[in-house]
Protein backbone atom coordinates (compact mmCIF):
# COMPACT_ATOMS: atom_id res chain seq x y z
CA UNK A 1 0.00 0.00 0.00
CA UNK A 2 1.77 3.26 -0.99
CA UNK A 3 2.13 6.14 1.93
CA UNK A 4 0.20 9.05 1.35
CA UNK A 5 3.35 12.34 0.96
CA UNK A 6 1.84 15.65 0.09
CA UNK A 7 3.73 17.62 -1.52
CA UNK A 8 3.20 21.08 0.00
CA UNK A 9 4.56 20.04 3.41
CA UNK A 10 7.82 18.84 4.98
CA UNK A 11 9.52 15.80 7.07
CA UNK A 12 11.70 14.63 9.56
CA UNK A 13 13.37 11.42 8.81
CA UNK A 14 11.42 10.60 12.02
CA UNK A 15 8.49 10.85 10.04
CA UNK A 16 6.94 13.96 11.78
CA UNK A 17 5.60 16.48 8.64
CA UNK A 18 6.05 19.96 9.14
CA UNK A 19 3.53 22.60 7.82
CA UNK A 20 5.95 25.97 7.44
CA UNK A 21 3.30 29.07 7.18
CA UNK A 22 5.13 32.65 7.92
CA UNK A 23 6.93 31.80 11.05
CA UNK A 24 4.73 29.28 12.77
CA UNK A 25 5.24 25.45 11.82
CA UNK A 26 2.45 22.98 12.41
CA UNK A 27 3.50 19.37 13.25
CA UNK A 28 2.38 16.14 12.94
CA UNK A 29 3.04 12.27 12.20
CA UNK A 30 2.94 10.91 8.61
CA UNK A 31 0.99 8.74 7.27
CA UNK A 32 3.92 5.83 7.05
CA UNK A 33 4.18 6.81 10.80
CA UNK A 34 0.45 5.79 11.57
CA UNK A 35 0.32 2.74 9.76
CA UNK A 36 3.80 1.46 11.11
CA UNK A 37 2.35 2.36 14.52
CA UNK A 38 -0.93 0.57 13.86
CA UNK A 39 -4.12 1.93 16.14
CA UNK A 40 -3.17 4.68 17.83
CA UNK A 41 -4.37 5.15 21.62
CA UNK A 42 -2.56 7.74 23.35
CA UNK A 43 -1.26 11.28 22.72
CA UNK A 44 1.30 13.06 24.51
CA UNK A 45 2.37 16.89 23.32
CA UNK A 46 3.83 19.62 25.48
CA UNK A 47 1.34 22.75 26.47
CA UNK A 48 1.22 25.95 24.95
CA UNK A 49 4.61 27.90 26.59
CA UNK A 50 6.99 25.14 25.92
CA UNK A 51 10.05 25.48 24.32
CA UNK A 52 11.19 23.02 21.83
CA UNK A 53 14.50 22.22 20.10
CA UNK A 54 15.38 20.75 17.04
CA UNK A 55 15.68 17.10 17.05
CA UNK A 56 14.76 16.62 20.59
CA UNK A 57 12.19 14.71 21.78
CA UNK A 58 8.78 16.64 22.43
CA UNK A 59 6.40 13.98 23.16
CA UNK A 60 5.10 10.64 22.60
CA UNK A 61 2.55 8.73 20.51
CA UNK A 62 1.30 5.07 21.58
CA UNK A 63 -0.13 2.12 19.67
CA UNK A 64 -1.61 -0.58 22.00
CA UNK A 65 1.77 -2.56 22.17
CA UNK A 66 4.07 0.21 21.30
CA UNK A 67 5.38 3.77 22.66
CA UNK A 68 7.02 6.23 20.42
CA UNK A 69 8.81 9.63 20.93
CA UNK A 70 8.18 12.30 18.58
CA UNK A 71 10.77 14.99 17.49
CA UNK A 72 11.17 18.21 16.85
CA UNK A 73 11.10 19.43 13.55
CA UNK A 74 12.10 23.04 14.69
CA UNK A 75 12.97 25.19 17.65
CA UNK A 76 10.57 27.18 18.77
CA UNK A 77 7.68 27.99 21.31
CA UNK A 78 4.94 25.91 21.10
CA UNK A 79 1.61 28.24 20.28
CA UNK A 80 -1.04 25.70 19.87
CA UNK A 81 -1.51 21.89 20.94
CA UNK A 82 -4.75 19.77 19.24
CA UNK A 83 -6.69 18.62 22.34
CA UNK A 84 -9.22 17.39 20.00
CA UNK A 85 -6.43 14.65 19.07
CA UNK A 86 -5.73 14.34 22.63
CA UNK A 87 -8.77 13.32 23.36
CA UNK A 88 -9.65 11.05 20.18
CA UNK A 89 -6.16 9.71 18.81
CA UNK A 90 -7.27 7.49 16.57
CA UNK A 91 -7.84 10.25 14.26
CA UNK A 92 -4.17 9.76 13.06
CA UNK A 93 -5.02 6.68 12.05
CA UNK A 94 -7.92 8.06 9.81
CA UNK A 95 -6.45 11.10 8.56
CA UNK A 96 -2.84 11.31 9.55
CA UNK A 97 -2.07 15.08 7.75
CA UNK A 98 -5.27 16.33 8.67
CA UNK A 99 -4.31 15.75 12.34
CA UNK A 100 -1.90 18.31 13.41
CA UNK A 101 -0.20 17.56 17.23
CA UNK A 102 1.01 21.31 17.87
CA UNK A 103 2.14 24.76 16.35
CA UNK A 104 5.36 26.14 16.93
CA UNK A 105 6.51 29.81 16.08
CA UNK A 106 10.21 28.85 15.00
CA UNK A 107 12.96 30.72 16.71
CA UNK A 108 15.22 30.16 13.07
CA UNK A 109 13.83 30.06 9.91
CA UNK A 110 17.12 28.87 8.37
CA UNK A 111 16.27 25.29 10.51
CA UNK A 112 13.80 24.64 7.78
CA UNK A 113 16.40 23.70 5.35
CA UNK A 114 17.53 20.51 7.61
CA UNK A 115 13.69 19.33 6.91
CA UNK A 116 12.90 16.90 3.81
CA UNK A 117 11.10 17.86 0.46
CA UNK A 118 8.02 15.20 -0.02
CA UNK A 119 10.60 13.77 -2.79
CA UNK A 120 13.35 13.35 -0.48
CA UNK A 121 11.09 11.54 1.96
CA UNK A 122 9.66 9.66 -0.30
CA UNK A 123 13.38 8.12 -0.95
CA UNK A 124 13.99 7.77 2.38
CA UNK A 125 10.58 5.71 3.17
CA UNK A 126 11.36 3.46 0.56
CA UNK A 127 15.06 3.31 1.28
CA UNK A 128 14.43 2.20 4.93
CA UNK A 129 12.07 -0.55 4.23
CA UNK B 1 23.45 -14.09 15.04
CA UNK B 2 21.97 -17.44 14.38
CA UNK B 3 18.87 -17.50 12.12
CA UNK B 4 15.37 -17.33 13.01
CA UNK B 5 13.31 -20.19 13.14
CA UNK B 6 9.98 -20.32 10.83
CA UNK B 7 6.67 -21.78 10.96
CA UNK B 8 5.76 -23.80 8.52
CA UNK B 9 2.84 -20.93 8.13
CA UNK B 10 5.60 -18.40 7.47
CA UNK B 11 4.70 -18.03 3.77
CA UNK B 12 0.92 -17.71 4.49
CA UNK B 13 1.68 -15.21 7.08
CA UNK B 14 3.31 -13.27 4.73
CA UNK B 15 0.73 -13.56 1.45
CA UNK B 16 -1.82 -12.39 4.32
CA UNK B 17 0.47 -8.85 4.93
CA UNK B 18 1.41 -10.01 8.25
CA UNK B 19 4.11 -7.93 10.09
CA UNK B 20 6.98 -10.14 11.40
CA UNK B 21 8.89 -9.89 14.15
CA UNK B 22 11.56 -12.33 16.16
CA UNK B 23 10.00 -13.82 18.74
CA UNK B 24 11.66 -16.13 20.94
CA UNK B 25 14.43 -17.56 17.82
CA UNK B 26 11.41 -17.18 15.68
CA UNK B 27 10.17 -14.87 12.95
CA UNK B 28 6.56 -14.91 14.08
CA UNK B 29 3.54 -12.75 13.23
CA UNK B 30 2.70 -9.46 15.46
CA UNK B 31 -0.08 -8.71 13.95
CA UNK B 32 -1.79 -8.88 10.64
CA UNK B 33 -3.78 -5.82 10.04
CA UNK B 34 -4.95 -3.96 13.29
CA UNK B 35 -4.24 -5.40 16.97
CA UNK B 36 -7.89 -4.21 17.91
CA UNK B 37 -9.58 -6.06 15.48
CA UNK B 38 -7.70 -9.16 16.33
CA UNK B 39 -8.71 -8.83 19.88
CA UNK B 40 -12.13 -8.18 18.87
CA UNK B 41 -12.28 -11.03 16.68
CA UNK B 42 -11.62 -13.53 19.26
CA UNK B 43 -13.44 -11.75 22.04
CA UNK B 44 -16.64 -11.66 20.04
CA UNK B 45 -16.50 -13.94 17.03
CA UNK B 46 -13.17 -16.38 16.17
CA UNK B 47 -9.48 -15.46 15.46
CA UNK B 48 -6.84 -18.35 15.06
CA UNK B 49 -3.15 -17.93 15.85
CA UNK B 50 -0.18 -19.42 14.95
CA UNK B 51 1.95 -21.00 17.89
CA UNK B 52 3.62 -23.75 15.94
CA UNK B 53 6.75 -21.96 17.68
CA UNK B 54 5.94 -23.46 21.22
CA UNK B 55 7.22 -27.16 22.40
CA UNK B 56 5.54 -30.21 22.77
CA UNK B 57 7.37 -33.41 24.85
CA UNK B 58 5.80 -36.70 25.14
CA UNK B 59 6.03 -39.00 28.19
CA UNK B 60 5.48 -42.74 27.32
CA UNK B 61 4.94 -45.61 29.33
CA UNK B 62 4.10 -47.15 32.89
CA UNK B 63 5.33 -44.32 35.16
CA UNK B 64 4.43 -41.37 32.72
CA UNK B 65 2.03 -39.74 34.92
CA UNK B 66 4.74 -40.73 37.82
CA UNK B 67 7.08 -38.60 36.48
CA UNK B 68 5.56 -35.64 35.62
CA UNK B 69 3.97 -35.29 38.77
CA UNK B 70 7.17 -35.45 40.07
CA UNK B 71 8.40 -32.42 38.16
CA UNK B 72 5.66 -30.16 37.92
CA UNK B 73 4.42 -28.08 41.77
CA UNK B 74 0.39 -29.26 40.09
CA UNK B 75 -1.30 -32.18 40.30
CA UNK B 76 -1.03 -34.21 37.78
CA UNK B 77 -1.53 -38.16 39.09
CA UNK B 78 -4.87 -37.96 40.41
CA UNK B 79 -5.90 -35.58 37.44
CA UNK B 80 -8.92 -37.11 35.53
CA UNK B 81 -8.03 -38.81 32.02
CA UNK B 82 -8.42 -36.55 29.31
CA UNK B 83 -7.53 -33.21 31.75
CA UNK B 84 -5.22 -30.88 30.93
CA UNK B 85 -3.36 -28.92 33.65
CA UNK B 86 -1.22 -25.84 34.04
CA UNK B 87 1.70 -25.95 36.38
CA UNK B 88 5.07 -24.35 36.70
CA UNK B 89 7.96 -26.49 36.52
CA UNK B 90 10.19 -25.50 39.65
CA UNK B 91 14.16 -26.22 40.75
CA UNK B 92 14.67 -27.50 43.91
CA UNK B 93 14.97 -24.24 45.06
CA UNK B 94 11.44 -23.30 44.01
CA UNK B 95 12.64 -20.76 40.75
CA UNK B 96 10.47 -20.93 38.10
CA UNK B 97 12.05 -23.44 35.10
CA UNK B 98 8.55 -22.60 32.94
CA UNK B 99 5.06 -22.52 33.03
CA UNK B 100 3.54 -25.46 30.85
CA UNK B 101 0.37 -27.62 30.29
CA UNK B 102 0.36 -31.08 30.84
CA UNK B 103 -2.19 -32.84 28.67
CA UNK B 104 -3.37 -36.42 29.95
CA UNK B 105 -4.03 -38.19 26.38
CA UNK B 106 -4.59 -42.08 27.30
CA UNK B 107 -2.95 -43.83 30.28
CA UNK B 108 0.54 -43.93 30.09
CA UNK B 109 0.76 -40.94 27.38
CA UNK B 110 1.13 -37.72 28.43
CA UNK B 111 1.84 -34.42 25.80
CA UNK B 112 3.38 -31.39 27.98
CA UNK B 113 3.69 -28.18 25.92
CA UNK B 114 5.85 -25.55 26.69
CA UNK B 115 7.11 -22.41 25.93
CA UNK B 116 9.31 -21.59 22.47
CA UNK B 117 11.85 -19.80 24.59
CA UNK B 118 12.18 -22.79 27.32
CA UNK B 119 12.45 -25.60 24.63
CA UNK B 120 16.38 -26.85 25.47
CA UNK B 121 16.23 -25.34 29.07
CA UNK B 122 13.22 -27.58 30.32
CA UNK B 123 13.89 -30.77 28.16
CA UNK B 124 17.46 -30.89 29.72
CA UNK B 125 16.08 -30.63 33.11
CA UNK B 126 13.76 -33.07 32.45
CA UNK B 127 15.74 -35.43 31.35
CA UNK B 128 18.36 -34.91 34.37
CA UNK B 129 15.28 -35.93 36.50
CA UNK B 130 14.62 -38.69 34.44
CA UNK B 131 16.85 -41.80 35.45
CA UNK B 132 15.22 -44.21 37.26
CA UNK B 133 11.32 -43.68 35.83
CA UNK B 134 9.58 -46.22 33.67
CA UNK B 135 8.97 -44.22 31.05
CA UNK B 136 10.26 -42.62 27.70
CA UNK B 137 10.78 -38.73 26.96
CA UNK B 138 10.71 -37.43 23.58
CA UNK B 139 10.81 -33.91 21.94
CA UNK B 140 8.74 -33.52 19.09
CA UNK B 141 8.50 -29.95 18.91
CA UNK B 142 9.78 -29.72 15.19
CA UNK B 143 7.25 -33.14 14.73
CA UNK B 144 4.35 -31.01 15.75
CA UNK B 145 2.39 -27.55 14.34
CA UNK B 146 0.54 -25.71 16.42
CA UNK B 147 -2.83 -23.74 16.32
CA UNK B 148 -4.83 -21.56 18.85
CA UNK B 149 -8.23 -21.11 17.58
CA UNK B 150 -10.20 -18.78 19.73
CA UNK B 151 -13.44 -17.31 20.41
CA UNK B 152 -17.33 -18.22 20.75
CA UNK B 153 -17.51 -19.75 17.45
CA UNK B 154 -14.57 -22.04 18.25
CA UNK B 155 -16.64 -25.47 18.95
CA UNK B 156 -19.14 -24.79 16.21
CA UNK B 157 -16.29 -23.84 13.57
CA UNK B 158 -14.01 -26.58 14.34
CA UNK B 159 -16.77 -29.17 14.68
CA UNK B 160 -17.33 -28.42 11.09
CA UNK B 161 -14.18 -29.51 9.60
CA UNK B 162 -13.28 -32.30 12.56
CA UNK B 163 -16.75 -33.77 13.02
CA UNK B 164 -15.47 -36.54 15.77
CA UNK B 165 -15.09 -33.72 18.22
CA UNK B 166 -16.54 -33.86 20.83
CA UNK B 167 -18.43 -30.97 22.88
CA UNK B 168 -14.91 -30.94 25.17
CA UNK B 169 -15.18 -29.47 28.69
CA UNK B 170 -12.52 -26.85 29.86
CA UNK B 171 -8.92 -27.72 30.26
CA UNK B 172 -10.01 -31.40 28.48
CA UNK B 173 -8.29 -33.00 25.17
CA UNK B 174 -9.02 -35.33 22.55
CA UNK B 175 -6.58 -37.31 20.56
CA UNK B 176 -8.30 -37.89 17.07
CA UNK B 177 -6.66 -39.90 14.14
CA UNK B 178 -6.53 -37.81 10.96
CA UNK B 179 -5.69 -41.50 8.92
CA UNK B 180 -2.23 -42.02 9.90
CA UNK B 181 -1.36 -38.71 11.20
CA UNK B 182 -1.70 -37.46 14.34
CA UNK B 183 -4.23 -34.95 15.53
CA UNK B 184 -4.59 -33.53 19.22
CA UNK B 185 -7.53 -30.96 20.41
CA UNK B 186 -7.78 -29.31 23.71
CA UNK B 187 -10.49 -26.94 25.01
CA UNK B 188 -7.11 -24.61 26.23
CA UNK B 189 -5.99 -21.03 24.97
CA UNK B 190 -4.17 -18.03 26.81
CA UNK B 191 -7.30 -15.61 25.80
CA UNK B 192 -9.54 -15.76 28.46
CA UNK B 193 -11.93 -17.29 25.44
CA UNK B 194 -13.20 -20.75 24.28
CA UNK B 195 -11.36 -22.49 21.87
CA UNK B 196 -9.34 -24.78 21.17
CA UNK B 197 -5.53 -25.71 20.39
CA UNK B 198 -4.92 -28.03 17.69
CA UNK B 199 -1.87 -30.10 17.68
CA UNK B 200 -1.07 -32.13 14.40
CA UNK B 201 1.53 -32.44 11.94
CA UNK B 202 2.62 -29.57 9.63
CA UNK B 203 1.20 -30.69 6.82
CA UNK B 204 -2.86 -31.05 9.09
CA UNK B 205 -2.11 -27.67 10.51
CA UNK B 206 -1.42 -25.99 6.70
CA UNK B 207 -4.41 -28.20 5.47
CA UNK B 208 -6.69 -26.44 8.76
CA UNK B 209 -5.23 -22.88 8.76
CA UNK B 210 -6.29 -22.64 5.01
CA UNK B 211 -9.79 -24.22 5.83
CA UNK B 212 -9.76 -21.33 8.35
CA UNK B 213 -8.90 -18.64 6.41
CA UNK B 214 -11.84 -19.70 3.91
CA UNK B 215 -14.10 -19.70 6.34
CA UNK B 216 -13.33 -16.15 7.19
CA UNK B 217 -11.67 -16.97 10.82
CA UNK B 218 -9.54 -13.75 11.60
CA UNK B 219 -5.89 -14.90 11.53
CA UNK B 220 -4.41 -12.64 14.42
CA UNK B 221 -0.76 -11.96 15.99
CA UNK B 222 1.01 -12.00 19.09
CA UNK B 223 0.07 -8.40 19.85
CA UNK B 224 -3.62 -9.27 20.12
CA UNK B 225 -2.07 -12.73 21.42
CA UNK B 226 -0.72 -10.35 24.51
CA UNK B 227 -3.44 -8.27 25.02
CA UNK B 228 -5.58 -10.65 25.24
CA UNK B 229 -3.66 -12.56 27.88
CA UNK B 230 -3.23 -9.71 29.65
CA UNK B 231 -6.72 -8.86 29.62
CA UNK B 232 -7.56 -11.47 31.72
CA UNK B 233 -4.11 -11.71 34.59
CA UNK B 234 -2.64 -14.64 32.86
CA UNK B 235 1.07 -15.04 33.49
CA UNK B 236 3.79 -14.70 30.91
CA UNK B 237 7.18 -16.42 31.05
CA UNK B 238 9.98 -13.90 30.84
CA UNK B 239 7.49 -11.37 32.49
CA UNK B 240 5.44 -12.53 35.45
CA UNK B 241 7.70 -15.51 35.61
CA UNK B 242 11.42 -16.30 35.75
CA UNK B 243 14.51 -18.29 36.82
CA UNK B 244 14.67 -16.23 39.77
CA UNK B 245 10.85 -16.30 40.93
CA UNK B 246 8.92 -18.69 42.54
CA UNK B 247 5.34 -19.61 41.56
CA UNK B 248 3.87 -17.48 44.67
CA UNK B 249 5.91 -14.52 43.18
CA UNK B 250 3.34 -14.67 40.21
CA UNK B 251 0.32 -15.40 42.11
CA UNK B 252 0.50 -19.14 41.21
CA UNK B 253 0.24 -20.14 44.59
CA UNK B 254 -3.00 -22.23 43.97
CA UNK B 255 -1.29 -24.26 41.17
CA UNK B 256 1.49 -25.47 44.06
CA UNK B 257 -0.07 -28.56 45.67
CA UNK B 258 1.95 -29.54 49.08
CA UNK B 259 -0.32 -31.82 49.75
CA UNK B 260 1.36 -34.29 47.10
CA UNK B 261 3.62 -37.08 48.49
CA UNK B 262 6.64 -35.23 47.17
CA UNK B 263 7.69 -32.85 44.00
CA UNK B 264 11.25 -31.45 42.59
CA UNK B 265 10.62 -27.98 44.76
CA UNK B 266 8.53 -28.97 47.50
CA UNK B 267 10.75 -28.67 50.51
CA UNK B 268 11.35 -24.78 49.29
CA UNK B 269 7.56 -24.13 48.47
CA UNK B 270 5.96 -25.69 51.69
CA UNK B 271 7.15 -22.55 53.63
CA UNK B 272 5.03 -20.41 50.98
CA UNK B 273 7.59 -17.85 51.36
CA UNK B 274 8.11 -15.36 48.40
CA UNK B 275 9.50 -11.92 48.02
CA UNK B 276 7.16 -10.11 45.87
CA UNK B 277 3.08 -9.75 45.32
CA UNK B 278 1.89 -9.72 42.12
CA UNK B 279 -0.82 -7.05 41.47
CA UNK B 280 -3.48 -5.88 39.42
CA UNK B 281 -3.32 -2.31 37.94
CA UNK B 282 -5.84 0.03 36.08
CA UNK B 283 -5.17 3.50 35.23
CA UNK B 284 -7.81 5.85 34.15
CA UNK B 285 -5.12 7.74 31.94
CA UNK B 286 -1.56 6.74 30.89
CA UNK B 287 -0.25 3.32 29.64
CA UNK B 288 1.77 1.40 32.05
CA UNK B 289 4.61 -0.64 30.15
CA UNK B 290 7.37 -3.36 31.59
CA UNK B 291 9.80 -1.71 33.26
CA UNK B 292 7.97 1.28 34.56
CA UNK B 293 8.26 1.86 38.32
CA UNK B 294 5.24 1.58 40.49
CA UNK B 295 4.81 4.14 43.83
CA UNK B 296 3.10 4.23 46.57
CA UNK B 297 1.23 7.37 48.26
CA UNK B 298 4.22 8.57 49.51
CA UNK B 299 5.72 8.73 45.67
CA UNK B 300 8.40 5.96 46.78
CA UNK B 301 9.24 3.11 44.39
CA UNK B 302 7.81 -0.51 45.67
CA UNK B 303 8.00 -2.25 42.47
CA UNK B 304 7.76 -2.57 38.99
CA UNK B 305 5.28 -3.26 35.83
CA UNK B 306 5.93 -6.51 34.49
CA UNK B 307 3.38 -6.66 31.42
CA UNK B 308 0.78 -3.48 30.51
CA UNK B 309 -0.53 -2.50 27.35
CA UNK B 310 -3.76 -0.35 26.74
CA UNK B 311 -6.84 -2.74 27.03
CA UNK B 312 -9.25 -3.20 23.93
CA UNK B 313 -12.19 -3.82 26.06
CA UNK B 314 -12.18 -1.32 28.67
CA UNK B 315 -10.10 1.58 26.45
CA UNK B 316 -7.85 1.96 29.80
CA UNK B 317 -3.95 1.09 30.96
CA UNK B 318 -3.84 -1.98 32.42
CA UNK B 319 -0.83 -3.77 33.75
CA UNK B 320 0.36 -6.61 35.95
CA UNK B 321 2.83 -5.42 38.54
CA UNK B 322 5.34 -7.03 40.85
CA UNK B 323 5.67 -5.37 44.51
CA UNK B 324 8.01 -5.99 46.83
CA UNK B 325 6.52 -8.17 49.52
CA UNK B 326 6.99 -5.66 52.63
CA UNK B 327 6.67 -2.31 50.85
CA UNK B 328 3.14 -3.56 49.56
CA UNK B 329 1.02 -0.41 51.31
CA UNK B 330 -1.89 -0.86 53.77
CA UNK B 331 -3.20 1.78 51.49
CA UNK B 332 -3.62 0.05 48.68
CA UNK B 333 -2.75 3.29 46.70
CA UNK B 334 -0.45 3.13 43.89
CA UNK B 335 0.71 5.31 40.97
CA UNK B 336 3.19 4.81 38.20
CA UNK B 337 5.92 6.86 37.20
CA UNK B 338 5.33 6.43 33.30
CA UNK B 339 7.93 8.99 31.72
CA UNK B 340 8.17 11.13 35.01
CA UNK B 341 4.75 11.71 35.68
CA UNK B 342 3.18 9.86 38.33
CA UNK B 343 -0.48 8.25 37.24
CA UNK B 344 -2.89 7.28 39.73
CA UNK B 345 -3.71 3.39 39.55
CA UNK B 346 -6.00 1.66 41.05
CA UNK B 347 -5.87 -2.13 42.59
CA UNK B 348 -8.38 -4.83 41.26
CA UNK B 349 -8.85 -8.10 42.94
CA UNK B 350 -10.45 -9.44 40.12
CA UNK B 351 -8.79 -9.81 36.72
CA UNK B 352 -9.76 -6.75 34.38
CA UNK B 353 -12.32 -8.85 32.12
CA UNK B 354 -13.85 -12.16 32.46
CA UNK B 355 -13.13 -14.26 29.44
CA UNK B 356 -15.76 -16.09 27.94
CA UNK B 357 -14.75 -19.52 28.75
CA UNK B 358 -16.78 -22.40 29.62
Amino acid sequence: MATQIPANLQYTKEHEWALVEGDTVTVGITDFAQSALGDIVFVEVPDVGSDLKIGATFGVVESIKSVSDLYSPISGEVVAKNTDIEGSPEKINQDAYGSWLIKVKMNNSAETQNLLSAEQYQEFCNSSH
Amino acid sequence: MSELFRTHLYEEHVKLGAKIVPFAGWDMPVQYTSVKDEVLAVRTKLGVFDVSHMGEFFVEGKEAEKFVDHLVTNDIATAPMGKAIYSPLCREDGTVIDDLIVYKLAPGRIMICVNASNIEKDFSWMKSKHLGFDCSLTNLSSVFSLLALQGPEAFNTLKMLIPTLPDLEYYSVFESANGSQPLIMARTGYTGEDGFEIFGTHQTIKELWKKFMELGVTPCGLAARDVLRLEVCYPLYGHELNDQLNPYDAGLGWTVKTSKINFIGKNELANKSHKYKLVKLILDKGIPREGYPVLNSQNEKVGEVTSGTMSVALNKGICLARIEIDKVPKDEVFSIDIRNKFYPAQLLKKPFITGGHK
